[in-house]
């Protein structure tokens, strides 16, 4: 009997223990998730309602100071600023260079990525600890410095115009200009992918690596048929969020870009500020959010593709 | 000269690693369809010798000849062995017959041609109900089974094994070897497993390489390791041993300079005395299940016996007789008596 009420005397503990705990962990995540709703989510929803001309409320005073301003004509909204900003002429140009450029970076990003994982994952030594360590570098340098350090470095007057004028070579003026913002966006987009990619390539067991080996496999079949696929969801995560980050960059096409067409990030800047038209820079907020959404639905079929291949769903 | 009736044969392999030798000039030769076993404590050499054999490590000096081809130097994607590893490797991304048929896939034969191909040896392994699970859906044993699939779409030369039951527990480990063991013999394949394990290598081997150091201690049948161990680390290593300093005569330990090691299981205990036996004293018996195990003390050494009948209990008085002992000097095997 006795031992009986001390077992129970111990169960009801563990569970009290369980149920403070349980307690603890909630207000644990609360902050951040407070965070996101007060400070994200809030202003999100603020500003969409604002785009479709719900101008009142909290949208008030934005309504009255900005110009071009589109209010709501039936009950659920208008589609007048989007309308307006599809038919801008800046609009096109801008968003197909925000398109180009992020479609080519993330591609250079992925490919540079790969080798070095690739390199490192197979070969190995010192050499490619060296440059794992070099790839890591623009992480350290502010953005903002490592721009107008490219832009000086390619301008009419900069460093390679300067060096190949000395053998008679005309080198191209690239600061601003489409390449421009290209090198830039790589410049700070690779170090993320490098790790991800890396560390996804490490990940994979040498025995699965030597098993195909040992099939008669060749190194690119490996690769195609092994690595890739073993490592898809750090290399689809890399690309979203190097994809998303550089179609949202603002810095970098703000030093190194044309000053028309310009990318979206920076257009978004001139609505707001410079032309005074809140409504179509949020507007061109949410296109652009349209289009990270579906490169953001790409991360999300990867991570359940893999679920399902590990037979966690 | 290499054998074509081999099928394996290393001459004089050495392998160094980290500048030290992990493989000293090792010659070993299995002959076709036999099942070898390369057995040792961990660091003793045998998974570099198995990766040497597959080509996963390039020798320093010495000759592999697979089948009577010197494939030395041919990559593991060249030569015509195939490997299971200690956890299987299977590819998690691909279903159960995708992973056997890679193999064929590389090598460019037709759709038709590798589903007739897969579909015999997983069959064979008794794993069709499987064929479209993926690794993580199915068992350690069926994940085990599927890996000898896959080495054996390959039809190798040689099948190698890199401890392929260590990771099972103990009652499927009984009924994997056996299974590995009916097939090997079934197919005919030259087979080199590598273990830690004594009792896995004595019952699925034909002959068996202790190894020790980077060497071959003994190569020869499991009867032989266990009856003729010919040096005293394979006696240690192969079985239980009582080891006693001294010399061996007339069924009694005497002073001298060699070791004698008797086997438990050869040393008998009886509450009369019989010709040979030396007056003891039970003291200590300790179940092992389908035996005892009975330490005895005697004049001329303390001896632990393995007895399944009339066991007796400490304290007990009686006689116990050695009915066989090893003697070596300097390690080596002299004599048995």
């Amino acid at each position: 009997m006795t031992t009986t009420n001390t077992v129970a005397t111990k169960e009801g503990f563990a569970e009290v223990k369980a149920a403070k705990l349980s307690t603890l962990g909630f207000f644990m995540a609360l902050p951040p998730v407070l965070v996101v709703i007060l400070f994200v989510g809030l202003p999100i929803f603020v500003a969409f309602i604002f785009s479709i001309g719900y101008t009142g409320g909290p949208n008030r005073v934005i309504s009255i100071i900005g110009q071009d301003i589109y209010k709501k004509d039936s009950w659920w909204g208008t589609a007048d600023a989007y309308l307006a900003v599809v038919k801008d002429p800046r609009f096109l140009p801008d968003f197909a260079l925000t398109m180009v450029v992020t479609f080519v970076s993330t591609l250079v990003v992925l490919t540079m990525a790969m080798g070095m994982g690739l390199y490192q994952r197979i070969k190995g030594g010192k050499v490619a600890s060296v440059l794992s360590m070099l790839s890591l570098v623009p992480l350290f340098v502010p953005v903002v410095i490592a721009a107008y350090a490219i832009a000086q470095f390619y301008n009419g007057v900069g460093f390679m115009r300067t060096f190949m004028a000395q053998f008679g070579i005309e080198f191209p003026v690239i600061t601003a200009t489409r390449n421009a913002i290209i090198i830039g966006t790589i410049w700070t987009s690779l170090p993320f992918a490098i790790l991800m990619i890396t560390s996804g390539l490490q990940s994979v067991p040498n025995a699965l690596i030597e098993t195909a080996q040992d099939a008669g496999a060749s190194f690119m079949r490996i690769v195609r048929t092994i690595l890739i696929p073993l490592a898809f969801v750090p290399i689809v995560i890399a690309g979203t969020f190097t994809a998303i980050g550089i179609m949202g960059s603002f810095t970098v096409p703000l030093f190194l870009g044309p000053n028309q067409p310009t990318m979206l990030g920076v257009e978004i800047s001139n609505f707001f500020t410079a032309y005074n038209r809140p409504q179509q820079s949020i507007v061109m907020a949410f296109i652009i959010f349209a289009a990270a959404s579906g490169i953001a639905v790409l991360y999300i079929w990867a991570n359940i593709r893999s679920a399902k291949q590990s037979g966690r769903i | 000269m290499s054998n074509a009736t081999h099928g394996l044969e290393l001459i004089g392999l050495t392998k160094i690693l980290g500048g030290r030798v992990i493989i000293d000039n090792l010659n070993l030769t299995v002959e076709k369809g036999e099942m070898v076993s390369l057995l040792g404590p961990s660091g003793c050499g045998k998974t570099t010798t198995l990766r040497m054999i597959a080509g996963f490590l390039i020798p320093e000096k010495g000759t592999v000849n697979v089948a009577g081809k010197d494939v030395t130097n041919l990559g593991p994607e060249k030569r015509p062995s195939a490997m299971v590893f200690q956890n299987y490797a299977l590819w998690p991304h691909m279903t159960v017959f995708k992973n056997v048929a890679y193999p064929l896939k590389i090598r460019k034969m037709g759709k038709a041609e590798i589903e007739k191909r897969v579909h015999e040896v997983l069959e064979v392994v008794n794993l069709m109900h499987h064929k479209d699970s993926r690794p993580g859906q199915i068992s350690g044993g069926e994940q085990q089974r599927v890996a000898l699939a896959r080495a054996l779409v390959q039809e190798p030369d040689i099948l190698l094994l890199d401890e392929p039951l260590s990771n099972l527990d103990a009652k499927l480990r009984v009924k994997v070897r056996e299974d590995i063991r009916d097939l090997q013999r079934r197919l005919g394949i030259t087979t080199v497993i590598v273990t830690h394990d004594q009792d896995e290598a004595l019952s699925i081997s034909d002959r068996i390489a202790v190894m020790n150091e980077g060497r071959i201690e003994q190569f020869s049948t499991p009867q032989d390791l266990y009856d003729q161990p010919a040096t005293e680390y394979v006696a240690n290593f192969i079985g239980s041993l009582n080891r006693i300093e001294g010399g061996y005569a007339d069924g009694q330990v005497i002073p001298g300079n060699e070791v004698v090691g008797i086997r438990p299981e050869d040393v008998s205990f009886s509450k009369s005395q019989v010709a040979g036996s030396y007056p003891a004293t039970v003291e200590l018996v300790v179940p092992r299940g389908h035996f005892h195990e009975v330490y005895l003390k005697r004049a001329d050494a303390s001896l632990r016996a393995f007895v399944s009948i009339d066991v007796p209990k400490a304290g007990d008085i009686g006689f116990a007789k050695v009915s066989k002992a090893l003697v070596y000097k300097d390690g080596k095997l002299v004599r048995t008596a």
